[in-house]
């Protein structure tokens, strides 16, 4: 593989010495374009209280391309579905060389306070969250009780 | 070595050129910036290019609309101002690269003010005509200047 560009060398230097409250990224120690994510599940969220392993890959043409993201804690959340891939327009169209590891790991941290059901991804749980929110919110809150917090 | 564009593959600039929209003669004489110095060796050989930014095709495999709209790009892009770093901007990080801008490093300036590394900007524009900081389109930029000049 080739030499670790710059770029990524000085933004794991930058997480480890400011580490993004509630979010802890660290890279794996045989590939540096792989990170071990922990996400903190954000207050008055149903995901409160929960730890959500993720996992983030910097392909080889980042940061020109988006990192791909992907949950590994089952999670219940309309824009996220039961393989851990993740809707967020930052990852996909609305990617920019601007952003970075940091935020996009805000952005998904202020997806699990802002759910969108609007925007789908696992059909079920968007429905549910349309007709049903109460339902939806014990249902993410049992979720995160049953999957997220038995690390 | 890597330039996707160089004079030698002649094809390739026949195969963007070709197209009767895309004939600009101011833009002849400008040699075409360096879009993909940092690939390495192996993939260097078959220009790549990005209709959109998370589509890779090889210039053989661009339908005639994608080439329509890259020859476009190159065209645009050679419109934006370029200069080289003389130490004193504001501007002292390339949030591309992340790297520092050195003097004598060649800069470019998009119409809404942002600036970075050419080599790193063009690369970047080359998959979407838009401005990495504040995500405005630099073409509409580009164009509203036009007239306003």
């Amino acid at each position: 593989m080739a030499a670790l560009p710059r770029r990524i060398i000085k933004e794991t230097q930058r997480l480890m010495q400011e580490p993004v409250p509630g979010i802890s990224a660290i890279p794996d120690e045989s590939n540096a374009r792989y990170f071990h994510v922990i996400v903190t599940g954000p207050e008055d969220s149903p995901f409160e209280g929960g730890l959500f392993k993720l996992e983030l890959f910097l392909p080889e043409d980042y940061p020109m391309s988006a990192p791909k993201v992907r949950f590994i804690t089952k999670i219940y959340h309309p824009n996220i579905d039961r393989l851990g891939r993740i809707c967020l327009d930052i990852l996909k169209d609305k990617w920019s060389p601007a952003l970075q590891i940091r935020t996009v790991l805000l952005s998904i941290q202020a997806l699990l306070s802002a759910p969108n059901p609007d925007d789908p991804l696992a059909n079920d749980v968007a429905e549910l969250w349309k007709v049903n929110e109460s339902e939806a919110i014990r249902n993410a809150k049992e979720w995160t009780r049953r999957y997220a917090m038995d690390t | 070595m890597g330039n996707c564009l160089k004079r030698s593959t002649t094809d390739d600039i026949s195969l963007l050129r070709g197209n009767d929209s895309v004939r600009e003669s101011s833009s002849d004489q400008l040699s075409p910036p360096n879009y993909q110095e940092a690939l390495p060796a192996q993939q260097a050989i078959l220009p790549v290019y990005h209709p959109s930014p998370s589509v890779t095709r090889s210039v053989a495999q661009l339908t005639e609309e994608e080439q329509v709209k890259i020859a476009k790009r190159i065209g645009l892009i050679q419109h934006l101002p370029t200069g080289t770093y003389d130490g004193c901007k504001k501007t002292r990080e390339c949030v591309i690269c992340m790297g520092e801008f050195m003097v004598g490093d060649a800069l470019r300036y998009l119409p809404c003010m942002h600036t970075y590394h050419m080599k790193c900007i063009d690369d970047w524009l080359m998959r979407s005509l838009t401005c990495p900081s504040c995500m405005e389109p630099v073409d509409a930029a580009l164009l509203t200047s036009y007239e306003t000049n």
